[in-house]
């Protein structure tokens, strides 16, 4: 069990909830303390407000840590100039039996195999990603917008993975991709000026009425899917 | 390419000790009732494996700290760790404390690590270069205080801290040796037993902390280790630049290859490249050996430049 309680820092305020062994969706505009939310959570950010499991994520190390939470940001940073793909996806073989050639094939990203990750598009670091999350496995893994940089055939692949839910275990998933959000079926988590303002099913929140309130008349629903109304 | 380096390096190691302003021939260094032999066995010997090992200890703390400090342009020079230590020494000239001058080194560049530490944490981790900026102005810092020793110190001390500004292998004997060759030992074990973590931190802060690595407690003990053993290596032979530097980005550059599969390669040739240079210094015909610092910058720079354009070429 994931639980945050009580969390309060300049960014966000009054932020509990708790998440029993599940999938979540996290949405909120910009700025409104998603990405403050995830480093928190995963113990990047250190608070005494965080248990999974009954354990603070930011005061264990190894295998302790490791077991429970994984952080994806939106894009890869990489300091190493010469480390090459497959030498980055063994640093995040933790806790799948899945191989790295399997991973990259799941991914549809086979090809960068042997590249160096300083020489990926946005788009292969996005996947890549992806892939090192598979590998990680933990208990939690929280993707921070794991969309953003995809054209329209990748994003769904992304979707096909995450939706299969015997390859990662919970997923926490930032994003401003409401179809995909829609799509996942997950509980949804919105943050609105600093706070949690819901917090409950999917289908209570692309209600119509509900997504007039927080959205007025920027998105709808079309054919079962959730478009932005330009 | 690999194996004609190892062995062009190996040739370098083995002829070092027999050229310099009297050649030696291979005959008459076993025979003790020549001065050869005591050139050979007193002087050149124990400068080459001097050299070796502080060039290795130079290079392997050059990696260290472009790794910790997550910018290529890092070494204990570039960051003022060297001129601390080199302060110091002079410090410890000044208060005659000769005996030591290696426990004063020591302080001075540990000093100057917790210095830059403490600013780096303050910094957010995109702000490299500010650190870099920060160094520089230490450095200034320290020459500063330096020249402020140079006045009130008297002709013998200024003499003194003068010929250990300027580096130099010189060395008799093997009584000083010792301590560098467990200097370079002890830097090359902590970095292999940390070589996980390191490659780890070759992604990311962030990143190797969520793969379980206590990232604050490695970069403490991989700086106060560099720290220990430059403050070594400055308190025996004064400051010699741009090895740490460079060594690590040729390496790299030549091979490919993620840095932390090279950390034997980086303390083999930072060893080799110094031999090297002292080779040149000791041999170009003057009457006195050039100092080693203005050597490693003559050879190093240009060969540096060189490797960044063609780098940017591909």
């Amino acid at each position: 069990m994931l639980k945050i309680s009580n969390y309060n820092s300049d960014i966000l305020h009054d932020i509990s909830f708790t998440l029993e062994n599940k999938n979540l969706i996290i949405l909120g505009s910009n700025g409104a303390g998603k990405t403050t939310l995830a480093k928190v959570l995963s113990g990047v950010t250190k608070s005494s407000c965080v248990t999974i499991d009954d354990k603070n994520p930011a005061t264990v190390y190894g295998e302790k840590r490791t077991r429970l939470i994984n952080y994806i940001p939106p894009k890869l940073e990489m300091y190493d100039e010469f480390m090459s793909v497959a030498e980055f996806l063994k640093l995040n073989q933790l806790y799948s039996d899945i191989s790295i050639n399997e991973v990259l094939k799941l991914v549809n990203c086979g090809y960068i195999k042997d590249k160096k990750c300083k020489t990926l598009s946005s788009g292969e670091a996005q996947l890549l990603l992806l892939a090192s999350a598979i590998l990680h496995n933990a208990k939690y893994t929280i993707f921070d917008e794991p969309t953003s940089n995809l054209d329209p055939q990748k994003i769904k692949n992304t979707f096909q993975v995450l939706e299969d839910n015997t390859i990662l275990q919970n997923k926490i998933i930032i994003t401003h991709n409401l179809n995909l959000a829609y799509k996942l079926k997950y509980n949804i988590l919105y943050i609105k000026d600093h706070k949690i303002v819901f917090y409950d099913t999917n289908e209570k929140f692309f209600d119509e009425q509900n997504l007039q309130f927080f959205f007025e008349d920027s998105v709808k629903k079309c054919d079962d899917n959730i478009v932005v109304n330009i | 390419m690999k194996y004609f380096l190892i062995f062009f390096s190996i040739i370098i190691l083995i002829i070092s000790p027999f050229f310099g302003q009297i050649e030696l021939t291979f005959s008459n260094i076993f025979d003790t009732s020549k001065m050869e032999y005591q050139i050979f066995w007193e002087l050149r010997l124990p400068r080459t494996i001097l050299a070796f090992f502080v060039g290795a200890i130079l290079a392997l703390s050059g990696l260290v700290f472009q790794t910790t400090f997550r910018n290529p342009m890092s070494s204990p020079f570039t960051l003022g760790v060297a001129s601390g230590a080199t302060l110091f020494t002079a410090i410890a000239i000044i208060l005659g404390l000769s005996s030591f001058i290696s426990f004063f080194a020591f302080l001075g560049s540990l000093a100057t690590i917790i210095i830059l530490f403490m600013i780096a944490s303050r910094f957010h981790s995109s702000e490299t270069s500010s650190l870099l900026l920060v160094g520089i102005a230490l450095s200034f810092f320290y020459s500063a205080s330096l020249m402020v020793l140079f006045f009130i110190s008297n002709l013998e001390e200024s003499y003194e801290i003068v010929r250990f500004t300027m580096g130099s292998l010189d060395i008799v004997g093997f009584k000083d040796l010792y301590l560098v060759v467990v200097a370079g030992l002890f830097i090359l074990f902590i970095v292999k037993y940390f070589q996980n973590s390191i490659k780890l931190l070759f992604v990311s802060n962030q990143f190797a902390y969520l793969k379980g690595c206590n990232v604050k407690r490695t970069n403490y003990i991989l700086l106060i280790s560099v720290s220990i053993v430059v403050g070594i290596c400055v308190s025996i032979t004064g400051p010699i630049g741009f090895v740490g530097l460079i060594v690590p980005h040729i390496v790299k550059t030549i091979t490919q290859k993620s840095a932390d599969k090279l950390i034997g390669a980086i303390f083999f040739y930072g060893g080799v490249f110094l031999v090297f240079c002292d080779l040149v210094a000791r041999n170009l015909g003057t009457n006195s050996d050039i100092p080693i610092g203005v050597v490693t910058s003559f050879l190093g720079a240009p060969f540096f430049i060189y490797l960044i354009l063609k780098r940017k070429k591909q």
